[in-house]
C-alpha cells in the first residue's frame, strides 16, 4: 500500500512539473517518466499487458512525437502568453 | 496572472486526486464469478492460454473488429490532413536544440542523439515486438502491444538511419496495412463457413481448440497496429522516406 501511494504521489508530482515546466522538452520528459511509473504500477498489479502497452506507448512513441512537435515550434514557452 | 492560472489547476487536479482516494484505499473485496468461470474455461472455449487473449480474440472478437475499426479511420482522417498539409513546402527553420551541423538542410529530420540511441536500438525493439505479438496466447501481450512495439521499432529505424529501406516506405507500409485489414475480415467470416459462426475458431478438433487461430488473429492485427502507427508518425515527421 506505501509504494502505491509513493509511486501515485511521485506521478502527481511530475505531473504538475509537466504542467508548471516553461520548458517544454522538461515537460516532455516528466511526461515519459509518468509512464514509466504507470508501467512499473501496473506490473505490480500484475497487469503485465497493460504496462507493456504503456511503456511502448507513452514512453517510446509518444514521446518521440512530442520531441518532433518540438522541434518543429518552439521549445520555450513564451513570457505572459 | 499565470501563476494564478497554475495554481488553480493543481488545485483541480489535487482535488480530482482526493475523490478518487477512497477507491483506491478500499478493502471491499472484488468480485470474483466472471474470474472464476474464465480460469476455468477459458482455455476450452478459446484455445488460449492466456486469458487476456482468449476474452479478446475470443469471447469479445467482435469488440476487437471494433477497435481495428477505430484506428482504421483516426489514421485515415490523419493521414488526409497530412497529405494536404503537404503541398506547401515547410521550410525547416525552427530547429530549437539541434547543435550546428546538424542545422544543414541533410540533417533537418536527425539529430546525433536520436541518431545514436534509435538505429541501435530499433533492431531489438523490433525483435521484441514480434515476440510479443507471436506469443501473445500464452505469455502476457497480443497483436495491439505488439504491434506497437513494432511500430516503435520501424519509427526508431527511420529517425536514426539514412538508409531508405522498404521497412521505412510509408507506401509500403500503407499496402501491409490496407492487406492485414482484408485479411482480418477474411479470418473474421471464415468461422461462418465451419459452423462456428461470425469470429469462430475455424480450427475444430475433438478435445481442445488449437490455438492457431488466436496466433493468426495476433500476428494480423499486430501488422496491422504496427504498420499504421508507424506509417503515421513517418508521415508527420515529414515523410522523408517515402520514395
Amino acid at each position: 500500500m506505501i509504494i502505491y501511494i509513493f509511486i501515485l504521489s511521485l506521478i502527481l508530482a511530475l505531473g504538475i512539473f509537466a504542467l508548471a515546466s516553461k520548458d517544454l522538452l522538461h515537460s516532455v520528459i516528466a511526461l515519459s517518466a509518468i509512464s514509466m511509473l504507470s508501467a512499473l504500477l501496473f506490473t505490480i498489479l500484475r497487469a503485465p499487458d497493460v504496462a507493456i502497452t504503456e511503456a511502448a506507448v507513452g514512453a517510446g512513441v509518444s514521446t518521440v512525437i512530442f520531441v518532433w512537435a518540438i522541434r518543429h515550434t518552439q521549445r520555450r514557452d513564451k513570457e505572459g502568453s | 496572472m499565470k501563476a494564478l492560472t497554475h495554481s488553480k489547476i493543481i488545485l483541480t487536479i489535487l482535488i480530482l486526486g482526493l475523490a478518487i482516494l477512497p477507491v483506491i484505499l478500499s478493502d471491499a473485496p472484488w468480485p470474483v464469478q466472471a474470474r472464476d468461470y474464465l480460469f476455468g474455461n477459458a482455455k476450452a472455449d478459446t484455445g488460449a492460454d492466456n486469458t487476456v487473449s482468449a476474452i479478446y480474440l475470443g469471447y469479445r472478437a467482435m469488440d476487437t473488429l471494433g477497435e481495428t475499426l477505430v484506428l482504421l479511420v483516426s489514421i485515415t482522417g490523419t493521414m488526409s490532413i497530412l497529405i494536404n498539409l503537404g503541398r506547401h513546402k515547410v521550410d525547416e527553420e525552427a530547429v530549437t536544440f539541434s547543435l550546428e551541423p546538424e542545422k544543414l538542410p541533410r540533417h533537418s529530420l536527425r539529430t546525433n542523439l536520436i541518431e545514436v540511441v534509435a538505429s541501435k536500438l530499433g533492431p531489438i525493439v523490433l525483435l521484441f515486438g514480434f515476440y510479443v505479438m507471436l506469443y501473445g496466447h500464452i505469455s502476457p501481450g497480443g497483436g495491439f502491444q505488439g504491434g506497437v512495439i513494432v511500430a516503435s521499432g520501424i519509427v526508431f529505424l527511420a529517425l536514426g538511419t539514412e538508409l531508405k529501406t522498404k521497412l521505412t516506405n510509408t507506401i509500403v507500409l500503407s499496402r501491409i496495412e490496407s492487406l492485414s485489414f482484408l485479411f482480418l475480415m477474411l479470418a473474421s467470416i471464415s468461422g461462418v463457413f465451419f459452423e462456428s459462426g461470425f469470429f469462430g475458431n475455424p480450427v475444430k478438433t475433438m478435445q481442445n481448440l488449437s490455438p492457431n487461430f488466436i496466433i493468426l488473429l495476433n500476428i494480423i492485427i499486430g501488422m496491422k497496429v504496427g504498420t499504421s502507427i508507424a506509417v503515421m508518425c513517418i508521415a508527420m515527421m515529414g515523410g522523408s522516406h517515402d520514395h
